[in-house]
């Protein structure tokens, strides 16, 4: 008995759960608009505060780098919540009970998730560059960076998707944890400018190796960008498994007796 | 042809299936009935894939279901008691999707999609949201998508629970339709008179496996119907047991007269109280 369902990726079911899940953002593309659009705003207003600190060049970086990772974290509650809605909606089963399998459900999941999550800081990068002159020591390693720390935000977010009950709960999670990320990666204030104890924590925060590998890729730097890009993976890895775990235990039981 | 043998599954300590066995001709449609936690649901996510049960076999036409292929699934309609549609999307992007996994591409998809939105009435809501479609269109937009690809094997588990009666004869027609063109077909249902008009052979669950399988007419010839006697005071009695042709006329010749006597034929939900000890399939 052939058992392909398990293993293979049909494109044509993935495409289709890939257009289902698009049109659902674009028939809600309220959050979509805010996590672009206010980055973009905070931007303006902050960064003479960076470049005062830090001058002109290093302060565009810091600024847009900041921001880049802090609505990025934000946007996981875009990705979570389009975990959640399919068990909320009771389409999880539907989707498992169908001819597609665990691979196209996760691949059709994640892949609108992911180019959003690009999208946004493509255009945070776009908006720093054009406005505000932003240098871009190697275009190639600022993409692969991109690349990674939106599979890291999309396996992250898919991770709290599974573990939320509720809407509320994953907008409490989602909250709490980018703004810890956040803080402690020294992406909205720069590490330098924080407390001892938070240099030690920093590590810790999946916010810090996304800040330390923008900000190399920003001067060129191939080491710390590789760096920052690794640990990110590991991160991803780590996170992707745990919330392809929980989708399996949560598939399991979908009814009543 | 589904060959479901001595399946068992727990929760814990909880046991959902306790050596459940069911087999469906194609062409057949059966009446799955029994109460809450009988196991009904535990059975249809088993043979979809969505649960595995912790011994026994589940085969369609010999391919074995816990481990089925896509092209084994594409040949199953299931339409879960829950209702699992995307309520921001419209009722035609849903048929699309369901119809897309299932194989259906196309021209094939959109005829499908214009046949079965005709059979069921959705014509005039396919290009709605679903969420703000009456719950009747949305337990037959459920049901289009289980449908859609005209499965071999159609499980339908309560799919008429809260729908309105034409909304319930729609879903009888297409079944039945179904049926016709060879589909195996297992309904769960809480509403007895539907296994009536769709024919159903029946299969009793309880307890977690099947203790009663047959034709209605074989399995409730060796039950008797009751008698129900209302009086001018408003007062009535109902008369059944072994036999209530005596008890009928032991209380008119020795009780009041009654205003009305009304004699009930034995019922599928008399079969479920006879073989369960009272418990009724509600």
């Amino acid at each position: 008995m052939s058992t392909d369902r398990f293993h293979a990726l049909s494109p044509a079911r993935t495409w289709s759960i890939i257009r289902m899940n698009a049109s659902l953002f674009a028939g809600e593309p309220g959050p979509l608009i805010g996590r672009i659009l206010m980055p973009l705003v905070l931007l303006t207003i902050t960064r003479p505060l960076y470049t005062a600190a830090l001058g002109r060049t290093g302060g565009t970086a810091s600024a847009v780098a900041g921001m880049l990772v802090t609505f990025s974290l934000l946007g996981m509650s875009i990705v979570g919540s389009s975990i959640l809605q399919e068990r909320l909606w009771h389409t999880a089963p539907r989707l498992r009970a169908s001819a597609a399998g665990p691979a196209d459900i996760l691949v059709g999941k994640a892949v609108p998730v992911f180019v959003l999550l690009i999208v946004q800081q493509a255009v945070i990068l776009g908006y720093g560059r054009l406005v505000f002159g932003l240098s871009v020591g190697s275009p190639g390693l600022l993409a692969g960076t991109v690349v990674v720390w939106s599979a890291t935000l999309t396996a992250l977010g898919g991770l709290l998707g599974t573990l939320a009950r509720s809407g509320g709960a994953l907008s409490a999670m989602v909250d709490i944890g980018s703004m810890t990320v956040t803080g402690l990666g020294g992406a909205f204030v720069p590490l330098a400018l924080l407390p001892g104890w938070a240099h030690t924590l920093a590590p810790a925060s999946p916010g810090y190796w996304a800040v330390h590998a923008l900000r190399g890729s920003l001067d060129g730097a191939a080491a710390a960008t590789a760096s920052g890009c690794l640990v990110l993976a590991l991160i991803a890895g780590l996170a992707g498994t745990a919330a392809g775990h929980r989708l399996r235990r949560s598939s399991v039981r979908t009814g009543a007796a | 042809m589904l060959e479901v043998r001595d399946l068992t599954k727990r929760y814990g300590g909880t046991v959902a299936l306790n050596g459940f066995t069911l087999s469906i001709a194609p062409g057949e449609i059966v009446g799955l009935i029994g109460h809450n936690g009988a196991g009904k649901s535990t059975f249809a996510e088993i043979v979809t894939g969505l649960t595995r049960p912790d011994s026994g076999t589940a085969r369609f036409d010999g391919a074995d279901l816990t481990r089925a292929s896509g092209a084994v699934r594409a040949r199953i309609g299931y339409a879960p008691q829950h209702l699992g549609l995307y309520p921001t999307a419209t009722v035609r992007a849903n048929l699309q999707l369901f119809g897309r996994l299932y194989g259906l591409h196309r021209r094939r998809l959109t005829g499908a999609i214009d046949r079965v939105a005709h059979d069921l009435g959705l014509t005039a809501s396919l290009d709605r949201r679903v969420e703000v479609l009456s719950g009747g269109v949305q337990r037959r937009t459920q049901a289009a998508t289980a449908l859609l690809h005209e499965p071999d094997l159609l499980l339908l588990d309560e799919p008429t629970a809260g729908a309105d009666p034409a909304t319930r004869d729609a879903l009888l027609a297409v079944v039945r339709d179904r049926a016709e063109a060879g589909a195996a077909v297992c309904y769960t249902t809480h509403y007895l008179p539907e296994l009536d008009q769709l024919e159903a052979t029946i299969a009793v669950a309880a307890r977690g496996t099947v203790i009663a399988r047959g034709d209605r007419d074989t399995l409730l010839s060796g039950l008797t119907g009751h008698a129900t006697l209302r009086y001018p005071d408003g007062s009535a009695t109902t008369i059944d047991g072994a036999d209530p042709v005596r008890g009928l006329v032991s209380a008119l010749l020795d009780g009041p007269s009654p205003s009305d006597v009304a004699l009930h034929q034995p019922t599928i939900d008399d079969l479920y109280r006879h073989l369960t000890g009272g418990e009724r399939v509600h």
